[in-house]
């Protein structure tokens, strides 16, 4: 078997892994486990079940990566993993159905879309204190949308993923990520400017 | 309720593809004309990029080195157990 060289690709580490390298596992572990434990922390906002998530995402990856024929990107392949772990927990835990946000629900009584008053993030390390209470902000409102709104707007907004992608990964189809973009958006703004303004 | 102007709400329908770049140059066009002389529907568009700037730079995490330790270890028991 040959040694992993010291800046190896994703493809690199697929094929050490399938001629049975540990290393191979431990690098693409370390490679994605901060962006999957962030995206199971945001989709159920608590440790232990981001912790679930990751978990169960990479034990299910390493199970099937033999039979990866890598026609997708490994991080895409894993968040699709990950995506179905979420979807899978939400079950166990027998949920409320989601709700549909509507496009109307955000038009105003004077015909508007409202008023809003959104803050500035600061780049400013000596912002700590203002910057701890907006993240708090945002997290909260991440957890107010609606399953399969925040499915998409954590891809597409928080992991960066872009619409074909992130259609690619849920398997829904284009128009419904970017209509449920949008709406995720627009509720994200009302909470945002509505918790800011109260606090 | 006076109902939103049928201009501004196919707008406020493609707002964040236009924000995101993924309609076609003359529908863009089209929008950033509407912009210049609707001041609602400019305030519109500046709120909805604004928070969507916040909740990108907010809605980073940060991962502890006791939390990527604690992940290690359970996966190596779970591959442990598995193979046993």
């Amino acid at each position: 078997m040959t040694s992993i060289t010291s800046n190896p690709t994703d493809h690199d580490l697929i094929a050490e892994f399938k001629s049975g390298s540990m290393e191979a596992m431990e690098k693409i572990v370390g490679r994605y486990e901060d962006r999957i434990f962030t995206f199971g922390l945001k989709m159920c906002g608590h440790l232990q079940d981001a912790e679930d998530i990751a978990q169960e995402t990479f034990l299910n990856a390493f199970r099937y990566l033999k039979d990866f024929r890598e026609e997708t990107k490994l991080k895409n392949w894993l968040f699709m993993i990950a995506a179905r772990a979420c979807m899978r927990k939400r079950r166990k835990k027998k949920c409320e159905p989601d709700h549909e946000i509507s496009l109307d629900s955000f038009i105003h009584e004077d015909g508007s879309d409202g008023k809003y008053e959104i803050p500035d993030w600061s780049d400013d390390p000596s912002d700590n204190v203002m910057r701890a209470e907006l993240k708090k902000i945002i997290d909260a409102a991440i957890q107010t949308l609606p399953h399969k709104y925040r499915l998409v707007f954590n891809l597409r907004e928080i992991e960066g993923f872009n619409t074909k992608e992130t259609t690619e990964i849920l398997e829904i189809s284009t128009q419904s990520v970017k209509t449920r973009l949008h709406r995720a958006r627009l509720f994200m703004r009302e909470e945002i400017s509505k918790q800011y303004m109260e606090g | 309720m006076s109902p939103m102007k049928d201009e501004c709400k196919k707008d406020f329908e493609r707002m964040s593809e236009y924000l995101d770049g993924e309609l076609h140059d003359d529908i863009c066009r089209e929008i950033e004309n509407h912009l210049r002389h609707c001041p609602e529907c400019r305030k519109c568009v500046d709120s909805l990029r604004k928070s969507i700037e916040l909740s990108k730079k907010a809605g980073e995490e940060e991962i502890t080195p006791d939390m990527r330790k604690h992940l290690r270890a359970a996966l190596r028991d779970c591959f442990a157990s598995e193979q046993s």
